[in-house]
């Protein structure tokens, strides 16, 4: 049975979880939860918004009539009783939120109190709308589970803390924000992911029949290199790896904060070169989560298979 | 050192809680919208009369006119199959299933359809798909357990399906698949009725998914 949704709705999910994850790292960030860093505390607001336009853009070319009859999308807004009716209303929100927040950033003024929770609430409905939409579809057995929207926001959070930290990198370089810190909660959001995958593929591999192939489609069948290397690996086992590293090495000097700042600002050159260098391996071990969580939507997608395959017994 | 303890621990107390409410937020939503069609079911099955079709395995020779004369009847566009004759494994064993859309009395289509496409008709429970409202998101064909929904991306990149010949019933007449069968094996009427004929069980057997998911308004007599 040939079913519809390929790359663009991948992208899509992906997308919508990174957006809404580096509104939410952003949101922390003010908040002082990431410890002292400007960076953080502007990067994710200003990237959310357009990442999650751009995806939702992408929605409009996967649908069959969508630059044929776009007045028709208008209709997207209609069915209450449909998880995707509800994601338009939430993207388009948060969308609209997202721009506005990342304009009083810009203009650097103080973000009004109420917008900035209302974004944060309209953030954290983005991830988990992105795994609500395929959870709820009972004739895929895979998907249909409680488990998946709760893996769908850890890892989107997991990624938007990755983007934020990469671009807040480029667009205030030589700001430091506390590694220490962002390690630790690295190590925590990529703990837990790994729990859920393992729970998610283990339990459906158990599961029998149709379950139990789309596990194994990402185990042992088409997906295997995706879901090994790509997820697991390079996507979860080499960051946590990279994070449980960094929070020992720096767990000594975190009581200072800026670890690697008082490491460069130390003089001392020895220190300062392992500091850049652990740096640099933060950086890579961020650019591998992002493409982790790109990889986990894939293969969650492509593992999809209908709970009837329409031969008959 | 020791203050510094109970802060910690009292932050991860505050994170704990703030990702079981996260899970909460997550899985209300979609215990209630399950409740809420079950509910939906629930009435639909009482109240409104359900037109169904009743497929006899025992009388199917697999001469596939019902297909034929519902591709004439109802033009599919190329690439689409709004009915079909499936054929067990293996052939010699001579069991065959003639389906198209089962006009489900929780119609999963129906449910995911973001521009209400779907309707379900009082008078008779056919489930009416609007193509032109219809987007193309394709959602309805992973929810459909029985792949109903046609969906034709190069083509129109609308969805169709089995209309169950609404407007051929409207006028007084049968669904064309119907009154093609030359054996008697596919027919139709009241599900209720179709349901107390001897024999008659819902469409679970041969390996297909559970009736359960949709409740559709199909029965077969199996070939034992």
């Amino acid at each position: 049975m040939h079913l519809h949704w390929q790359w663009l709705i991948v992208i899509y999910l992906f997308l919508g979880g990174l957006g809404a994850g580096a509104y939410l790292t952003s949101y922390a960030a003010g908040r002082g939860w990431l410890g002292n860093s400007p960076a953080l505390q502007r990067a994710g607001y200003f990237i959310a918004a357009p990442i999650v336009a751009f995806g939702t853009v992408l929605l409009v070319f996967d649908l069959g009539q969508g630059l044929k009859k776009p007045w028709l999308l208008i209709g997207l807004l209609s069915n209450f009783s449909s998880v995707m009716t509800w994601g338009v209303y939430i993207l388009a929100l948060f969308i609209c939120v997202g721009l506005v927040v990342a304009f009083f950033v810009w203009k650097k003024k103080a973000i009004p109190g109420a917008l900035e929770h209302l974004g944060a609430l309209l953030a954290f409905s983005t991830c988990a709308y992105t795994g609500l939409l395929v959870a709820v579809v009972e004739a895929i057995p895979f998907w249909n589970t409680y488990v998946m929207p709760v893996l769908f926001v850890v890892s989107a959070i997991s990624t938007g803390l990755s983007i934020t930290v990469l671009v807040g990198n480029i667009i205030d370089k030589g700001v430091h924000a506390d590694e220490y810190k962002i390690s630790k909660l690295h190590f925590c959001l990529v703990s837990v992911e790994i729990i859920l995958v393992a729970f998610i593929f283990s339990v459906a591999n158990a599961g029998g029949g149709v379950k139990a192939a789309s596990a194994a489609q990402a185990i042992s069948g088409g997906l295997a290199l995706w879901f090994w290397l790509f997820l697991v690996v390079l996507g979860l086992v080499v960051p946590l790896l990279i994070s449980a590293f960094a929070v020992r090495k720096l767990g000594r000097s975190a009581h200072t904060g800026h670890a690697l700042h008082a490491a460069a600002g130390s003089g001392n050159t020895v220190a300062l070169e392992q500091g850049q260098g652990l740096a640099n391996v933060l950086l890579l071990s961020d650019a591998l989560v992002v493409l982790g969580g790109f990889v986990l939507r894939y293969v969650v997608i492509f593992a999809a298979l209908p709970i009837w395959n329409g031969t008959l017994m | 050192m020791s203050k510094l303890d109970v802060k910690l621990k009292r932050r991860t107390a505050l994170k704990i809680g703030a990702l079981t409410a996260a899970a909460v937020a997550v899985g209300v939503p979609m215990g209630s919208l399950k409740e809420a069609s079950v509910k939906a079911a629930g009435t639909e099955s009482s109240e409104s009369k359900q037109l169904g079709f009743m497929y006899d395995q025992t009388k199917c020779i697999n001469c596939k006119l019902c297909a034929k004369a519902c591709k004439e009847t109802n033009k599919w566009e190329p690439g689409a199959e709004w009915r079909k004759v499936y054929v067990a494994e293996p052939a010699s064993n001579k069991v065959y299933l003639s389906m198209s859309c089962n006009h489900c009395a929780d119609p999963a289509c129906m449910a995911v359809c973001p521009v209400k496409a779907y309707t379900k008709r009082d008078k008779d429970g056919i489930v009416a798909h609007n193509t032109k409202k219809c987007v193309g998101c394709a959602y309805c064909l992973y929810a459909c357990p029985y792949h109903a929904p046609q969906f034709v991306k190069s083509g129109t990149g609308a969805v169709t399906k089995c209309s169950f010949c609404a407007e051929i019933q409207d006028q007084g007449g049968k669904p064309a698949c119907v009154s093609a069968c030359p054996t008697g094996a596919l027919t139709y009427g009241d599900i209720t009725e179709l349901r107390k004929t001897p024999g008659a069980v819902a469409p679970e057997v041969n390996g297909l998914p559970p009736a359960s998911i949709t409740n559709p308004s199909l029965v077969i007599i199996p070939k034992v």
